[in-house]
């Protein structure tokens, strides 16, 4: 035993204070969403100084409200590791229910309503059947989902626009509370509001998480892996039929392509919260980041001057940028 | 005093030629920093070689931050690594293996979703203007798999953890490297599987390969080291190059900076003590069980080769595995189905820690209080709202008494090394406080220090009237903590023993592991 040996431990010489640098980048591009988000709206306000004004505020918190809905809904998929693309065409088929069985069928418009809530809630638990029980793919099982329920708006719709409305019906869209704020985002406070804290603090938030993360070990930890992804499919459902009323209520109207035109952003706002297509991460604070940075892109191109054949690529870019300062932290940061 | 390390530490990389014929690799002042937490700091160790040198400490000593270091799966905060005179510190993983270092993981690396011998070859495709040639790797592969009992064509989602670490293992042997390291390979390894590794490694030896051998097992690192490094808490803290001499004691002693006292149970008979468990003809995927009866506190052992039935049967209590028919029946009451799923077992007071850690055992992302409360959710709960004050003092509970090594329990699991997660899964299991506790290797890559720990816990846990079924290869930890074991071939239990029957030896021979 004449060679073992042993040493000393060496002082360490306090490399620290990079590492409070490093922190600080690491908080900035944690917040990178809400940064840029600030950042633009400087930006615009500068360009056009309507962007600033109360009125536009409003304006941006309404828009904010439908795509914040669909950012809710397409969330919770992602966070169990799968995916629904469906859900903007959801909304409209579900919409259009709802407004047919108060034309056509004589209901009270807020009976009319729940039928299509119910509808969109049933389309998203039969979407979670398949994924579970029949073990489709989610991608292409909700992607054919998409193209059945556009199909199904357009017939049902004859290609024409639904106007026949009951002013109950419209009323959240239009209705406004103390200095002309409107009604309607509130419903989106109040869902967001309702899934944050069902994701921190019930069990089925937390085993949310822990089916995005490994869903083999949540399996062996006792948690019904299938049950959950089913859950979450059904919420989402019922978020994109909640959608489906404000916008229609909103915009009095129900187009025979209702809500196509969300699918990107509806998909892009959570990612770019900080949801991760992986599974297993996210949360509400990050989805409204990413909800209310698309608003602003939108409005804020639309109403600075910028020609509109430009207006796409820009956003694109802006976009771009978000998404690469979050790859950037998660490669260096996380 | 400094190890033999400080020498040539002077002499720049230039001049470097005289300790590079002596040595393979030369790791010198490698420091790893996480945030303000110093995995690593300023380690220095020269592999000598054509030899085997143990690298040794305890979970979260630094063992396998430092050789993903040297295998180009991290890069180093600072220091200099020189393999041949070349400082490599900033290569990757490819450029490691191409100029010939292979890193066989601490946890299996396998891609469930393809064949065994396109996992077998991953990387190393044997190829031909960009294009795969499947046949000569399916030969290769046939020839490298020839005597570990792996189809080269079975999907390797389907293979067990063993088959899983020895695809690892054969591809870092096979891989022509000059530098193999390997990351607890024996970990959940059957005897004959350890036996056919190491005379590979002295055959490999001898023609030149040199090996950085990561294990918690002693007798292991007597047998086939030629030289061992120790870290502790992310120093280097001794090592010899002379461990003919060395007792398993000693080693020991130089791992954990104190003396080991090694756990041993009271072994007692259970004959009076009530029925606790019992199952009836249990049929399930490689089980087909007469009848087995467990006692009030009684700690049973299951062992026997993979597939016999005693991993198979744990999983089939547990509702991992389906069962085609049979019945669990608890303190003597009527019968019942055994659970179809794990929820159904924590139900009935049946917990399960899995062989595979990373596979079923733990979520990584999640913190350590989130993981160790993952079972348990259910029953701390109030109209499903997780209660956070208890949550937190029951992860507190079992985080400060497992000795989980992190700075607190709000820490990413992911970032533990791979013995505390073991610890956490275990926490997890403890906390639904079952009546009948089932691990699956239960100490597979804990540290010879919190080994005796945990068998002194779960000792413990079976005199408050716990019964405890462990399925192990381990027949030292066998014959230290268990009442009784049922040896397991076909299916069924081959041979029961008791007493002082229980030895290293009789257990060897008749689970032929
Ligand atoms: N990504 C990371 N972030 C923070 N800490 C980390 C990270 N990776 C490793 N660590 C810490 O570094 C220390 C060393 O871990 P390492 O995995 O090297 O230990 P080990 O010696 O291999 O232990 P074991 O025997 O349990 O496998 C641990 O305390 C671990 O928590
Ligand atoms: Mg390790």
């Amino acid at each position: 035993m004449s060679t073992v040996t042993t040493t000393s431990i060496p002082k360490e010489a306090a490399a620290e204070k990079n590492a409070g640098m490093h922190k600080m980048i690491g908080w900035i591009l944690h917040n990178v969403v809400w940064i840029w988000l600030v950042a633009l709206v400087i930006g615009f306000g500068m360009f056009n100084e309507f962007f600033l004004t109360v009125l536009n505020m409003q304006n941006i918190t309404v828009q904010a409200t439908v795509l914040g809905m669909l950012g809710l809904a397409v969330a919770l998929p992602l966070l169990v590791a799968e995916i629904d693309l469906s859900i903007p065409a959801n909304l409209g088929f579900s919409s259009a229910i709802g407004a047919l069985a108060y034309s056509d069928l004589g209901m009270p418009w807020f009976l009319a309503m729940l039928v299509g809530v119910g509808v969109a809630t049933l389309v998203g638990f039969f979407n979670g059947l398949c994924i579970t029980k029949l073990r489709m793919v989610s991608l292409i099982q909700t992607l054919s989902m998409m193209i059945i329920l556009q199909g199904a708006l357009l017939a049902l719709t004859q290609g024409k626009t639904l106007t026949n409305l009951s002013d109950g019906y419209v009323w959240i869209g239009q209705a406004t509370t103390l200095g002309g704020w409107p009604l309607m985002p509130l419903i989106l406070v109040i869902a967001l509001a309702v899934v944050g804290i069902m994701l921190r603090m019930t069990i089925l938030g937390r085993s949310i998480y822990a089916v995005g993360g490994n869903p083999l070990a949540s399996n062996s930890a006792g948690i019904r892996v299938n049950r959950i992804k089913i859950i979450t499919y059904t919420i989402a459902g019922f978020l994109a039929g909640v959608a489906g009323f404000l916008l229609a209520s909103w915009q009095m109207a129900i187009t025979s392509n209702q809500g196509s035109s969300y699918l990107l952003y509806a998909i892009a706002a959570p990612i770019i919260g900080g949801v991760s297509v992986f599974g297993g991460r996210g949360n509400v604070v990050g989805i409204l980041g990413g909800v209310l940075l698309l608003t602003v892109i939108q409005v804020g191109l639309a109403i600075t001057n910028v020609p509109s054949f430009y207006v796409g690529m820009i956003g694109g870019f802006m976009i771009f940028i978000a998404v690469a300062i979050d790859a950037i932290r998660v490669r260096y940061f996380a | 005093m400094r190890v033999e390390t400080t020498k040539h530490r002077t002499m720049g990389a230039a001049a470097s030629t005289a300790p590079d014929a002596e040595f393979v690799l030369r790791v010198e002042n490698v420091s790893k920093v996480y945030g303000l937490f110093y995995a690593l700091r300023s380690v220095s160790l020269n592999i000598r070689r054509s030899s085997i040198h143990g690298l040794l400490g305890e979970n979260g000593a630094g063992k396998s931050t430092l050789v993903g270091i040297i295998s180009g799966q991290r890069a180093p905060s600072s220091g200099a690594i020189y393999l041949d005179g070349i400082n490599v510190a900033d290569a990757d993983v490819r450029a490691m293996e191409q100029a010939g270092v292979f890193l066989v993981t601490q946890e299996p690396m396998i891609i469930d979703h393809m064949s065994a011998a396109e996992n077998l070859m991953l990387g190393i495709w044997p190829a031909k203007g960009g294009f795969v040639r499947w046949s000569k790797l399916k030969a290769d592969a046939a020839r490298m798999l020839k005597d570990s009992g792996i189809d080269p064509d079975i999907n390797a989602g389907r293979l067990n953890a063993v088959a899983r670490r020895k695809l690892n293992i054969l591809r870092a042997m096979f891989s022509g490297g000059k530098v193999i390291i390997l990351d607890e390979p024996t970990a959940a390894l059957t005897v004959p599987d350890r036996r056919q590794l190491f005379d590979f490694m002295r055959q490999l030896k001898n023609d030149g390969v040199t090996f950085i051998f990561i294990s918690h097992y002693n007798d292991e690192i007597l047998e086939i080291c030629d030289a061992v490094s120790v870290l502790r808490d992310g120093s280097l803290a001794g090592g010899s190059e002379d461990i003919g001499s060395m007792t398993s004691a000693q080693l020991s002693e130089l791992v954990l900076g104190r003396g080991l006292v090694l756990f041993q149970r009271e072994r007692r008979s259970f004959e009076a003590e009530p029925v606790a468990v019992s199952l009836h003809n249990v049929v399930a995927d490689d089980v087909d069980l007469d009848r087995l009866d467990i006692r009030k506190g009684e700690i049973v052992g299951f062992t026997g080769l993979p597939g016999a039935g005693a991993k198979e049967l744990a999983k089939a209590i547990f509702g991992l595995n389906r069962s085609r028919s049979g019945s669990i029946s608890f303190e003597g009451k009527a019968g019942q189905g055994l659970p179809n799923h794990p929820q159904a077992a924590f139900d009935n007071g049946i917990a399960y820690l899995s062989d595979d850690r990373r596979r079923d055992g733990v979520v990584g992302h999640l913190s350590i209080a989130e993981n160790i409360a993952l079972s348990s959710l259910q029953r701390r709960a109030l109209f499903g709202f997780i209660q956070r004050g208890e949550e937190a003092n029951l992860c507190d509970g079992y985080f400060s008494s497992m000795g989980i090594k992190a700075p607190n329990a709000a820490a990413v699991v992911n970032t533990l090394s791979g013995g505390n997660q073991q610890k956490v899964c275990l926490g997890r299991v403890l906390a639904t406080e079952p009546r009948l506790l089932i691990l699956d290797e239960p100490t597979r890559g804990i540290d010879v220090g919190v080994k005796q720990d945990v068998l002194r816990i779960i000792d413990a846990l079976s005199k408050t009237g716990v019964s405890v079924i462990i399925v192990s290869t381990d027949t030292d930890e066998l014959v230290r903590s268990v009442d009784r074991v049922c040896v397991f071939r076909n299916g069924a239990i081959y041979e029961t023993l008791t007493g002082d029957d229980i030895t290293t030896e009789s257990l060897r021979r008749l689970a032929q592991v």
